[in-house]
């Protein structure tokens, strides 16, 4: 699966008509010394070789050297990579959250007046997409109440700690500062609430349309009729069936939100792999380009693959004998 | 086309969520047909000495720019009806496109199963692989800059959505014993998918489309966002948006406008979307 | 003082509607079994439901009174009324399958119940284990952790007998307990429930359409048509003389397992459904009842006494006994003519690659080496349970599935499959019926248009007026009216549904109709009608029936052949007679004890078939 998303990656990449090098040698080099570094970075080869290089490289974890940066990819990539884990992270939770407790809600209200209230409202939240959120945010609660930090992971008046695990907030409770752990979060609820709330909308919704469908099986009112009352029938019986096919469409989702990642990033100046990433494309910095497109392919595949373990360990239909 | 004119439009047109979201959709579109007629300005026109004005409802504003102007004293209200034309271009476009490759594949998938579903069931998993945004990106790097290519790089990225979402519901619906009946009274492959297969999928088809113009419209403005979409002296609302960031503390209206306008777009498309799918389904509608 | 007491029950949809329930009066006293009997619509559900007091959303109580041991079952407050669920009164569902959770486990859900009975949490394994030996299923404690996809629907129904009865209820609801499982389960789960009704001093009520097993199974009956009681009495006397039209109707318009051949007595019409009953001001019967005089229409009868304990309400109870089912001559065996089709050892094998069970395919033999043939004009019946192939054979004859070994003759010539010419022939000489009328029926096509579907396949371009010629006439020829050629599906009923059906299998002008459980789901006067129709089609058309059920009773009145299909294979094959008089096999004999047998004297063999005999595999 990964080969063949490299492959397309690859392809796609090098159709570019823009000469990747132009950018990254000065004018006035003469065409032999341009030739000359054409031949070292190997793109005066024909394609499928280039291809059968980088293949080799990405498996000893050298994604060649960054055009603009003069730097390996791969370092590159470790030192950006965990923010973006972070900050991933804590707007899953976000999202998961607001998603639960907003599907509850909506499901809740169903046949009353409110519904179509709180129903329009999560289009409402949907139409937005998180990049405008971000903004927003900065907005309201950067610009306007200067309550919350917009700008990079830490206030300046503090470094950066010792990276030992490469986890900003792990790092900072290992160097036993819990103050910069405090500003760190602080630095991270606007992105990660403007990422969680923009993706919350198609969890509630879900979580609400499956409930209803839970709730229309026999089982729920031969439960009721065996006198179980509601509150058990939501935690015990409906909760579960009712999470299965949310699954899914969450593990979609959390990997269009980890793509999200990107743009937040570069809203909030967030020193992570997407800001990274749109560097490289506004640079066409091919070999960073490639590498990070994968480690997305490679954490959205993940997240998939979690989510897929979860749902075998929950239906009981697709647990081993 | 017989698919279309047999599905319900009347209980679709009673339903409020599509009058509103259509008139939003409308409202947008007509904007962007008139610009040219309606914008009081030219919208790369720059006037440095007019620069960063409010809009008509803040003091110290100039009637002559109803909605202000940005950091480069050019006409907030031109700039964001021309920047309609862009977002209703690609919104159109784009979803025609992914709609028609989507699903095309999706059916083929559904009715022919076995191989063939398995190969483009394959390619669909390979190519959903890459967050949306970050494919785009790539894209967009590989093909220029330019509309028509912010075009195909949406269409390219979400086929796929159309075709999962498409291939589920023709697979229900292979199930009926319909489609088995027409196959035994003689009819065609082609005569099944076309007359029998795609009236029954035909409303989430229609939904996915408006659903689909919504997510054109975002895509493209993130893309102009970062600067990979249109070229440079055509506006786009997310051109405005990001231009708009450095005067974030001037004047905050320059960046809430073209953020108002993208919601306005999206609302509208999935206010839509939303009462078609609850209208058009008849399984939604009334249990047949 | 009786256990259950309706007086005057009137439920409607809607304040101030129609009621769908109308003045239902009964008394049960503590053990005793009533019968509620009726087709679908007639509300015997809705009684269930008020007893649980859980109408369907919008439903209301119209007027009358429910109590359970003198207490108003709907005045009583939520929490008082929620007691009693489970513990005083227990529901036993139609569709066992789906009536358990899928992610809890059978040990959990009973865990769960036992401990709103207030089983200390010590004893409740071992008390589960015991109710699940009451219900004759092996080794309970390897049940108790499974889950219910992996039992079967009989098992499955088991474990909520085990269940409801485990509070020691005064009173248990079963609707329709048994209408979805198999027929040889069928009888065992009936002596289940009445050995447990025995064991708990229960009382009972049994929802069910058949008033044949009602006759077996309880004490009194009530009939009910279009919400109304229109006969009461004790069981085998409501079956065996029925007094009020209805009920005669009904007990007529079943075929009968043995005995004299009689035509079946099919009303016409349907029952009025929720929205034609308020255009209705006499009896609710009168429209199709075949002594109907003039002051039906206009005038409702009353349930009144006729002699003690049988109540009926009609104004000509003495015409009753004129509504008689003529003697019917059996179907003549077809002419030894050379067969239109011909089945040769044939196969089909599913291999479920990625099982659920375990790494590795694992193959099921679905039709085990079929082989039979078929005359012109011939109705042949092919008779098994589920899991005996019958469908499988059927979409194999159709070529819906390649078969894996054998082949399929039509008038000699071989059948290849996937190839064109050999589907064309396919399909001028077999046309199939499907079973469900809701999934067969394109909800977007007019009748007409339905019916006339092979005129417009491949290259011929028919008109419309064309078309609607046609359709008018194979709807003349299915009894349906002329102006539903222009309806769409969802405006027709389940019956004229599967008129439609036919329908549009007969315009190819096929010589042999498959037809796969067609009447399974139609009510009893409906499914009259439609086995009628079969039999008058016959007489007019140049046309061989496979008729493939799982109801023997309907086998025997239409077909003079009958194949016995069991595990894939056919066990056992002959001349209808034959089969049913003198059954070879040990599956045949098992399937025609299962049907509860006319003669009310006689025992119903199914009911006695002794418990370690009952053996299930999930």
């Amino acid at each position: 699966m990964l080969l063949a998303v490299s492959v397309l990656l690859f392809v796609v990449l090098r159709l570019i008509p823009v000469d990747p090098l132009a950018l990254s040698v000065s004018p006035n080099a003469t065409v032999e010394e341009i030739e000359k570094i054409r031949h070292e970075m190997g793109f005066d080869r024909p394609i499928v070789a280039q291809y059968w290089l980088w293949l080799k490289g990405a498996l000893r974890f050298d994604f060649g050297r960054s055009i603009y940066h003069r730097e390996s990819v791969a370092s590159l990539i470790a030192r950006t990579l965990p923010a973006s884990i972070e900050l991933a992270a804590l707007a899953i939770l976000v999202a998961t959250v607001l998603g639960l407790a907003g599907g509850l809600t909506l499901f809740h209200v169903r046949g009353t007046r409110k519904e179509p209230v709180l129903d329009v409202a999560s289009i409402a939240i949907l139409s937005l997409p998180e990049f405008l959120w971000g903004l927003f945010f900065i907005l309201l609660f950067g610009v306007h109440w200067a309550l919350l930090p917009f700008t990079g992971r830490l206030s300046p008046e503090y470094s950066m700690p010792a990276a030992r695990t490469g986890f900003l907030l792990l790092d900072t409770l290992l160097a036993g500062r819990p103050d910069m752990f405090a500003d760190a979060m602080l630095h991270m609820i606007l992105p990660a609430l403007a990422l969680g709330v923009g993706f919350s909308p198609a969890i509630m919704r879900v979580l609400r349309s499956s409930l209803q469908d839970v709730y229309a099986e026999d089982y729920i009112r031969q439960a009721r009729l065996r006198g179980i009352g509601e509150v058990q029938i939501l935690l015990r019986h409906a909760a579960k069936n009712a999470i299965l096919p949310a699954l899914t469409l969450m593990g979609v989702q959390f990997g269009f939100l980890f793509g999200g990642t990107l743009l937040i990033e570069l809203i909030y100046s967030y020193p992570g792999m997407g800001n990274m990433m749109v560097e490289a494309v506004r640079n066409a910095d091919l070999p960073v380009i490639q590498a990070v497109g994968l480690v997305y392919c490679i954490a959205v595949l993940s997240i998939n693959g979690l989510v897929d373990a979860a749902y075998s360990m929950l239906n009981p239909k697709l647990r081993p004998r | 086309m017989i698919a279309l004119a047999s599905l319900d439009w009347r209980a679709a047109a009673r339903s409020p969520r599509v009058l509103i979201g259509a008139v939003l959709a409308l409202a947008v579109v007509g904007c962007a047909l008139l610009a040219p007629w309606i914008a009081p300005h030219d919208p790369e026109d720059q006037n440095l000495v007019a620069s960063l004005l409010p809009p008509f409802w803040v003091e110290g504003a100039d009637p002559a720019y109803l909605l202000g102007t940005d950091g480069l004293g050019r006409c907030v209200l031109s700039r964001l009806l021309y920047g309609a034309r862009v977002a209703v271009y690609v919104a159109v476009t784009a979803s025609i496109g992914a709609m028609l490759i989507g699903g095309t594949l999706a059916h083929l998938a559904g009715y022919f199963g076995g191989r063939v579903d398995w190969l483009i069931g394959r390619a669909v998993d390979v190519w959903m692989s890459f967050p949306p945004v970050v494919l785009s990106l790539i894209l967009m790097v590989a093909l220029g800059v330019g509309v028509n290519n912010v075009v195909l790089a949406i269409v390219l990225v979400d086929w796929t959505r159309f075709c999962r979402v498409l291939r589920s519901e023709v697979v229900v619906v292979m199930h009926r014993d319909y489609i088995a009946a027409a196959r035994l009274v003689g009819f065609s492959h082609l005569q099944v998918i076309v007359r029998e297969l795609l009236p029954a999928t035909a409303p989430l088809l229609v939904t996915l489309l408006s659903l689909e113009m919504g997510i054109a419209v975002v895509v493209e403005a993130i893309l102009s966002f970062v600067g990979m979409s249109v070229e440079a002296n055509v506006p786009a609302w997310g051109v405005m948006i990001a231009d708009a960031r450095t005067t974030m503390y001037q004047t905050a209206w320059n960046i809430v406008l073209p953020i108002l306008a993208v919601f306005v777009t999206v609302l509208g498309f999935n206010l839509l979307g939303d009462g078609l799918r609850r209208t058009l389904d008849p399984r939604l509608a009334r249990g047949a | 003082m009786p256990l259950l007491e309706a007086r005057n029950l009137s439920v409607a949809f809607g304040p101030g509607a129609v009621p769908i329930l109308r003045n239902v009066s009964f008394s049960l006293e503590e053990g005793r079994v009533l019968g509620v009997v009726g087709e679908s619509g007639a509300g015997k559900s809705m009684i269930a439901r008020t007893i649980a007091h859980m109408l369907p959303p919008r439903f209301e109580l119209a007027g009358g009174e429910i109590e359970f041991r003198g207490r108003s079952l709907t005045r009583l407050p939520e929490r008082e009324r929620r007691a009693l669920l489970g513990k005083d009164i227990a529901f036993v569902p139609q569709e066992p399958l789906t009536g358990l959770n899928p992610v809890l486990t059978i040990g959990r859900q009973f865990g769960e119940h036992l401990a709103r009975l207030s089983v200390p949490r010590a004893a409740r394994e071992r008390l589960a284990m015991l109710m699940l030996e009451s219900v004759h299923l092996r080794d309970p404690q390897a049940l108790l952790r499974r889950y219910p996809h992996q039992l079967s629907g009989g098992m499955c129904q088991r474990v909520l007998i085990a269940m409801a009865f485990a509070g020691d209820p005064g009173l248990v609801v079963a609707d329709e307990p048994t209408t979805a499982l198999d027929v040889t389960i069928q009888a065992r789960i009936m002596r289940i429930i009445a050995e447990m009704k025995q064991r708990h001093r229960t009382a009972l009520v049994l929802i069910t359409h058949d008033l044949r097993l009602a006759a077996h199974t309880c004490d009194e009956i009530m009939v009910l048509y279009a919400g109304c009681v229109v006969e009461h009495g004790p069981a085998k006397q409501v079956f065996g003389e029925p007094r009020h039209p209805y009920t005669r109707c009904l007990a007529l318009a079943n075929p009968s397992l043995s005995g004299e051949r009689r035509e079946l007595v099919a009303l016409s019409d349907h029952m009025p459904g929720l929205t034609e009953l308020a255009g209705i001001a006499g009896c609710r019967f009168a429209s199709r009842c075949p002594i109907r005089g003039e002051d039906c229409e206009a005038v409702e009868p009353q349930l009144a006494l006729q002699s003690p304990g049988r109540r009926a309400a009609c104004h000509h109870l003495d015409r009753v006994e004129g509504i008689v089912a003529h003697a019917a001559s059996a179907p003549a065996p077809a002419p030894a003519t050379a067969p239109v089709l011909r089945v040769e050892g044939l196969t089909k094998r599913f291999s479920e690659g990625r099982s659920i069970f375990s790494a590795g395919s694992r193959d099921v033999l679905a039709v085990d080496n079929v082989s039979f043939e078929l005359r012109a004009n011939e109705f042949v019946g092919i008779v098994g349970e589920s899991g005996s192939g019958k469908s499988t054979l059927a979409r194999l004859l159709m070529g819906l599935e390649p078969p894996t070994e054998g082949r399929i003759l039509i008038d000699g010539r071989p059948l290849v499959p996937a190839d064109a010419g050999s589907h064309r022939l396919r399909i001028a000489a077999l046309q199939m019926v499907f079973q469900d009328p809701q999934s067969a029926l394109n909800p977007r096509r007019r009748v007409a248009s339905i019916v006339t579907q092979a005129m417009e396949a491949g290259s011929s371009h028919a008109s419309w007026p064309q078309r609607l010629e046609r359709a008018q006439r194979l709807l003349g020829e299915i009894g349906m009216p002329q102006d539903s050629a222009l309806r769409y599906p969802a405006q027709l009923s389940g019956g004229q549904r599967q008129r439609v059906n036919i329908a549009r299998a007969l315009c190819a002008v096929p010589r042999v109709l498959v037809a796969d459980e067609i009447v399974s789901g139609l009510d009893v006067s409906v499914r009259a009608q439609l086995l009628n129709l079969l039999l008058r089609l016959k007489g007019g058309r140049d046309i061989a029936l496979l008729f493939i059920s799982h109801d023997l009773t309907v086998v025997r009145y239409l077909c003079e052949r009958v194949l016995v299909m069991y595990r894939g294979g056919i066990v056992e094959a002959g001349a209808t007679r034959d089969i049913f008089e003198r059954p070879r096999h040990e599956y045949t004999r098992r399937l025609l004890a299962a049907v509860p047998p006319d003669d009310l004297n006689s025992r119903w063999a199914g009911l006695e078939v002794p418990a370690d005999e009952i053996e299930e595999s999930a």
